[in-house]
């Protein structure tokens, strides 16, 4: 019947609006949903009663204090569908939310060192594990995204460019993972989910144009540009381990593992002060640590690292020309080095940019994936996908 | 009644010369005229624009006041918000002079004005070299140095309209000298005045253009070999950190020195030491009118787009 798809799409845009009205503006009368939607009082209370049928929203009180008939308040239930984000980094780190974005649980532990399958199945136990003490069904958990640094390749499935872990490079990492987890899951670079987990929950809110640069064990750029992460043609756009700064960029450690990154990466730190004559130390953090103790050696090398990042940052400035910088990731997200690089950066940039520090730190990612899990969830459950069908021709008449 | 608007107006400004178009609404060009920029800078400029419109449309046999849909393409950064332009170190007061408002004083609201390098890649865009490319980049070597960016199909302007800007790179001079903040550090190392004194300092003597030195490498002048050796070798670095940034499809070379194959080839020949993923560079098809073909296609899509929505409400009517 011709009339029908029609229907169907505009029950579908009335089922959008009033979820997105319970969405930003729970607790929330009928009434009040009808004038912030512009539907009927009839339709919105269809949506509404289909809604409770589905386990989508439920009544949590009513309206007080007013002369007359008080209204039901209805808020999204908790139980309307749960979303997972995940963060494979060093540490492995294991976020549930439900339908309308509240975080009920977290957990996170060392990420297992053999890496590879033994990696994938300590998501899976932690995720089982969260799911049952949050007395939910692993099933229930609809939508899942996973944060790994690298490269996904769209092709394969496969994770590359991510030397931190090992034994990903081979795997279909997408088509394991949601066998495992019996839902879907989606890869997304966990530096570009740290950018949206800033501008979800962080530093970088209501911010059209954001860089998020990250520095830690590994160092990459995240850039979000009029509303949409920057991806470049093959997933690499923001591999900025790989800019010609801080050396040779012909040399074979720099080829390898990038020019910037084998300088400025936390080994790259470890390195260069050993190479100063610093004597060994096991971290980035020990280097830090020093150097707030007042070794020269120390403070030079972290000299170095700001000035290297400030480069970076100025070829970003030069480049894209972001309205602000985030700087995050282990080393920097720290308070002192975002004060340097910033001190660098007003020498090098004609063209001056502020710079905040990541206020979520290390959750950046988690947060991020939670958030384009919930996107991904609201879209299957609310896209108007049909829309684009062709219009129905009418039957041919004889003239 | 206002008559219909049959043609658009579209022009390419430089700091040495002025090239202007008058195109029907399919971008055809109908009547175009270069002439050297009015030293004078600033107001004489747009008034050099405005006037040549004028020349054009009588040329043409139109009324001016049919022609609502200009766009012209200066060597600066604009601001999204105001539409003042900044950066234009090659033109005389024309950060002092409001081009947009003046122009859209005389020709209307259809006015726009963009970055010359942002049009030159919409002109590989729609009609040259990067036409399947989805994520793409216009890199203009001549006087300066400029980029144009296509993200996900679309021009990319950044947050203050100076995406792009690449003369401050920090890839060549001391970015923290006093010299770098005025021109930029990259733009010191591969601008044309650059290449003419590296030629000078390397004990070539004949040289006084860029021009002079393309020719006597191919004529066998070894010290020219040199400087354009160690030129390719500065833009590789500048190649290798775009596609470190942006994962690019294709970066479009063009400008009076970036077009000539004795650079780009020699660029190409140095990414793989710099980048360790293959990278495609290729030189403009449009060459030295890609900035004015571009301006054309934007000025001829605003015309269609004026004139569409009225023909498909005669369809409903």
């Amino acid at each position: 019947m011709p009339s029908q798809p029609m229907a169907s799409v505009t029950r579908q845009l009335s089922r959008r609006s009033v979820f997105e009205a319970l969405l930003h503006r729970s607790p929330i009368s009928r009434a009040d949903l009808a004038k912030v939607t512009g539907l009927s009082k009839q339709t919105t209370s269809e949506v509404i009663d289909a809604f409770e049928q589905q386990g989508l929203v439920r009544p949590i009180g009513r309206t007080s204090g007013n002369v007359g008939r008080t209204a039901v308040l209805y808020e999204l239930s908790p139980d309307g569908g749960h979303v997972l984000g995940i963060d494979l980094g060093a540490r492995l780190t294991v976020t549930l939310g439900d339908i309308a974005g509240r975080v009920l649980a977290e957990t996170d532990e060392p990420t297992d060192s053999r890496g590879g399958a033994w990696a994938l199945e300590q998501i899976a136990r932690l995720a089982d594990r969260l799911a049952r003490d949050n007395h939910t069904h692993p099933s229930r958990i609809r939508s899942i995204v996973l944060a790994t640094p690298g490269v996904v390749n769209p092709r394969s499935g496969a994770i590359e460019m991510a030397p931190n872990i090992t034994g990903l490079g081979h795997l279909n990492v997408v088509g394991l993972l949601s066998e495992k987890l019996g839902s879907p899951v989606a890869i997304e670079n966990d530096i570009n989910l740290a950018l949206l987990g800033e501008i979800w929950h962080g530093c970088a809110q209501n911010v059209a144009n954001v860089a998020f640069l990250a520095l830690g064990t590994g160092v990459g750029l995240g850039l979000y540009v009029n509303g949409q992460l920057v991806r470049g043609e093959n997933g690499a756009a923001g591999e900025i381990g790989y800019l010609p700064i801080g050396g040779d960029p012909l040399q074979a450690e720099a080829r390898l593992q990038g020019c910037l990154e084998y300088q400025v990466g936390a080994h790259g730190i470890v390195r260069r002060y050993r190479e100063a004559g610093g004597g060994d130390v096991g971290s980035a953090r020990e280097v830090f640590e020093r150097a707030q103790s007042g070794d020269p050696r120390a403070t030079d090398v972290i000299d170095e690292t700001a000035r290297l990042t400030g480069l970076a940052a100025a070829t970003v400035i030069a480049t894209v020309d972001p309205q602000l910088i985030v700087l995050g990731g282990s080393v920097g997200a720290r308070a002192d080095f975002a004060d340097k690089v910033a001190r660098v950066l007003l020498r090098l940039a004609p063209r001056p940019v502020e710079i905040r520090t990541s206020t979520l730190g290390k959750r950046a990612g988690v947060v991020g994936a939670l958030s384009v899990a919930l996107n991904k969830l609201h879209d299957e459950l609310f896209s108007v996908a049909d829309l684009a069908a062709a219009l129905p021709l009418p039957p041919p008449r004889v003239q | 009644m206002t008559r219909e608007s049959t043609h658009c107006f579209a022009a390419d400004l430089g700091g040495t010369k002025l090239a202007a178009a008058m195109a029907d609404a399919h971008g055809r060009i109908v009547a175009e005229l270069t002439e050297p920029t009015d030293r004078r800078g600033g107001a004489h400029v747009a008034e050099q624009i405005a006037a040549s419109a004028l020349k054009l449309a009588h040329a043409v046999g139109i009324e001016a006041a049919r022609v609502r849909h200009v766009m012209v393409g200066v060597p600066g950064a604009i601001d999204p918000l105001t539409g003042r332009v900044s950066l234009t170190p090659n033109i005389e007061g024309l950060q002092d002079f409001d081009v947009l408002d003046y122009l859209r004083g005389r020709f209307g609201p259809g006015v726009e004005i963009e970055n010359d390098v942002n049009l030159a890649m919409l002109g590989e865009q729609t009609l040259g070299c990067a036409s399947r490319c989805r994520n793409a980049a216009f890199l203009a070597l001549g006087t300066g140095a400029g980029l144009g960016l296509l993200i996900d199909g679309k021009l990319f302007r950044g947050a203050r309209g100076s995406a792009g800007e690449i003369a401050d790179l920090p890839i060549g001079r001391d970015p923290t000298s006093q010299a770098a903040a005025t021109s930029g550090a990259f733009e010191l190392e591969v601008g044309s005045l650059a290449i003419v004194e590296r030629y000078r300092r390397q004990g070539g003597a004949a040289a006084v253009t860029v021009r002079d030195i393309f020719r006597l490498a191919q004529e066998g002048d070894e010290v020219a070999a040199v400087v354009l050796d160690t030129t390719a070798r500065w833009v590789a670095l500048a190649v290798a950190t775009l596609q470190s940034l942006l994962d690019l499809e294709l970066i479009v070379f063009g400008g009076s020195i970036g077009v000539r194959p004795e650079l780009y080839e020699r660029v190409r020949l140095a990414l793989p030491a710099h980048f360790s993923r293959p990278i495609t560079i290729a030189p403009s098809r449009l060459g030295d009118r890609a900035g004015l073909i571009g301006a054309v296609c934007a000025a001829a899509r605003a015309l269609r787009q004026d004139r569409e929505p009225a023909q498909h409400a005669l369809h409903l009517t």
